[in-house]
């Protein structure tokens, strides 16, 4: 893709067919990757013993473990989830709109990549930082990586390999008890109240008639009461805040298999989103539940639930939610309507935003701002609560929080540069456009790659452009 | 968890003007799931309130009650409870628990609920639990004006109930529970 006026590593070769990537001075696996793949490129036959399948190159995620799978050129949106996430890494190749390349590349990237993953991840004690370098550049979908990967990287797994068994144990049983405590209806709680009191002679006099007999009630707790300290009058008053969970979780994501649709997986997949959600606001009264939260725990459910290994899916309800805990500590205040104007709310890290689009970018962003007055509220307001899910599809989501996740600079730093280089990329239509045109494009994102993306993100990370 | 309000015999606005309004500020939309009415509300204003605090509503006629089109008696299946109601003004002698008893096998309910003796009573037999919710706002009765008001609260929990009671006595709200399971063997029916 040419673009003129523009710096040269935006212009990069990388992303050219065939050629040796001369782009930049970075990591010297770049250039092997690159020499690697324009060997693959020339040799042009399926002779890669890397896996056994035959001309599987828009295919990096047949593995050498899993059976190899055919491929599947388009993304099969409402197949089920195994599915769906072979395809998806298909997509992320076949997606390449704005540059016509080899697909071949990415491929040996992938699966070496994936080598050096699992390498890090069988080590007995993990290299965080090792972990994040490689796992910047994109994880694999497949052997369940990104779900291990992306614990360690929230900090829910511990670095020493083992400490596994017993954190997430612990982390486990924890999270049962949430549960008990919270999710518990108060004819529940009167009954197991009541077990510790009754006698058991009731059963003795259920056979005979007569006048039934009146019992105290405890601390006036029953259905009508108005007492603050009341059971009943607390799950009232939570009613609302469930059934708005429940409308939330209904509506995530109706395209995918996954979480909408009549079958019983999917229930039971809402029925632990909601179960999350309903926890975490029960626990954080100070924030309870705000729309928007459902798109964050979406992906990470999403992930932790296809795991291939059976035991960690079966618990993937209470890792997702301290990892979802975890994930949102950084951006809980972007949620609190109170700290809009403050220093951490979402108006604050908007303008940082900005600032930094003028930092990059000062064309854009002067005629953004200031020639069509597109205030970055109307676009960015969603791309950084939401944690730009709502902007690229399932897929390629999972692709940027990969990055997102594993950047040491932090998640909320590196969404930053993400939305920049995604206002960049798009800098010649926004720059021809006007207000309205300008607003549409922003608020329906047009497909891009991903790694092109990211690549442009990580480069506005050092130093402004020339 | 199923809540049902059962309330009658208010007789408003013959015999009471309104709700107690310790009662009142105790019914709030949004809790209940079903009201049963035993009847004698007298009046469609009556009807309305009692609408707007459930949409679920069922009514039997009492013998003041303005609107005819209410049915004699009514049944309904809540979770695994059979419910029947009636005034009680037909069954003679009034307030007679065999002949309740009675009218319950013939409707063939686990709970029947009743009213017009405008008095609280929660009674078992073999064919099951008759529950009288007495008047929401202590009107007189045919027998006595010495009337609290009462009404009934009760909360369906698979094959257990719990009755919550309240009682307006000397001014003060008093609520007692009363406990019971219906066995999984049903009654002998023949």
């Amino acid at each position: 893709m040419v673009k003129k006026k523009v710096p040269d590593w935006l212009n990069s070769s990388l992303w050219a067919t065939t050629t040796s990537s001369s782009s930049s001075a970075d990591d010297d696996r770049l250039q092997r990757y690159s020499s690697k793949h324009s060997i693959i490129a020339d040799t042009a036959t399926p002779t890669e013993p890397l896996d056994g399948s035959p001309v599987p190159v828009s295919t990096p995620a047949s593995i050498r473990e899993q059976p190899p799978r055919p491929s599947k050129p388009e993304i099969k949106i409402k197949d089920k989830d195994k599915d769906s996430r072979n395809s998806v890494s298909s997509n992320i190749n076949n997606n390449e709109e704005d540059n016509g390349n080899s697909v071949a590349g990415p491929s040996a990237e992938d699966i070496s990549r994936q080598a050096q993953l699992l390498t890090e991840l069988s080590k007995k004690v993990v290299n965080i930082r090792e972990l994040r370098r490689i796992a910047s550049q994109g994880i694999p979908d497949g052997a369940g990586i990104r779900s291990k990967v992306w614990k360690l990287l929230l900090g829910y797994l511990p670095a020493d390999r083992s400490l596994w068994s017993s954190e997430l144990a612990k982390k486990r049983s924890q999270y049962k008890h949430f549960k008990e405590e919270l999710l518990i209806n108060p004819s529940e709680i009167t009954r197991r109240l009541e077990k510790s009191t009754v006698c058991e002679n009731d059963e003795a006099k259920s056979e005979s008639s007569g006048m039934l007999s009146r019992s105290q009630i405890t601390h006036g707790e029953h259905p009508l009461s108005l007492g603050k300290t009341s059971i009943w009058n607390q799950f009232f008053q939570d009613a609302e805040i469930m059934e708005q969970i429940d409308r939330d979780v209904k509506r995530t994501h109706p395209d995918l298999h996954f979480f909408s649709g009549d079958s019983s997986f999917a229930k039971s997949n809402q029925e632990a989103l909601k179960n999350i959600l309903i926890v975490f606001a029960k626990l954080n009264p100070g924030i309870r539940y705000v729309q928007g939260m459902n798109e964050i725990l979406a992906p990470l459910f999403y992930v932790f639930r296809n795991d291939p290994d059976e035991e960690m899916a079966a618990c993937s309800e209470a890792d997702t939610f301290f990892c979802f805990v975890e994930l949102l500590s950084g951006f809980r205040d972007h949620f609190c309507q109170q700290l809009d104007n403050s220093v951490v709310g979402i108006r604050s890290t908007i303008t940082k935003l900005s600032q930094l689009l003028k930092e990059h970018d000062e064309e854009l962003w002067r005629h953004l701002e200031v020639t069509t007055k597109v205030n970055p509220q109307f676009y960015a307001f969603r791309w950084i609560t939401l944690l730009l899910t709502q902007e690229f599809n399932f897929a390629d989501c999972l692709h940027i929080w990969d990055t997102l996740l594993s950047d040491p600079e932090g998640p909320q730093e590196t969404l930053l540069r993400i939305c920049c280089a995604m206002l960049i990329l798009i800098r010649r239509r926004l720059l021809a456009g006007d207000f309205t045109s300008n607003l549409k494009l922003l608020q329906n994102y047009p497909p891009t790659n991903i790694s092109h993306l990211l690549y442009v993100a990580n480069k506005l990370r050092a130093q402004p452009s020339g | 968890m199923v809540l049902v309000l059962a309330i009658g015999d208010l007789h408003i606005p013959h015999r009471a003007a309104d709700l107690p309004p310790k009662f009142k500020s105790m019914l709030v939309p949004g809790k209940i799931q079903h009201i049963i009415c035993t009847g004698n509300l007298c009046i469609k204003e009556v009807h309305d309130y009692l609408k707007s605090l459930c949409p679920d509503l069922h009514i039997t006629h009492g013998e003041y009650d303005e609107d005819s089109r209410y049915p004699e008696t009514k049944t309904l299946s809540i979770g695994q409870f059979k419910l029947g109601i009636c005034h009680g003004h037909q069954v003679i002698p009034w307030g007679d628990l065999d002949s309740l008893a009675m009218l319950q096998r013939q409707l063939d309910v686990d709970i029947l609920v009743t009213g017009h003796t405008h008095q609280f009573k929660a009674y078992k037999h073999e064919g099951g639990v008759v529950i009288n919710p007495g008047s929401a706002t202590g009107a007189y009765s045919s027998f006595t004006y010495d009337v609290n008001p009462s009404f009934v609260l009760m909360d369906i929990d698979g094959l257990r109930v719990v009755v919550y009671v309240y009682e307006l006595i000397d001014g003060e709200v008093k609520v007692d529970k009363i406990d019971f399971k219906k066995t999984a063997t049903t009654r002998s029916s023949n």
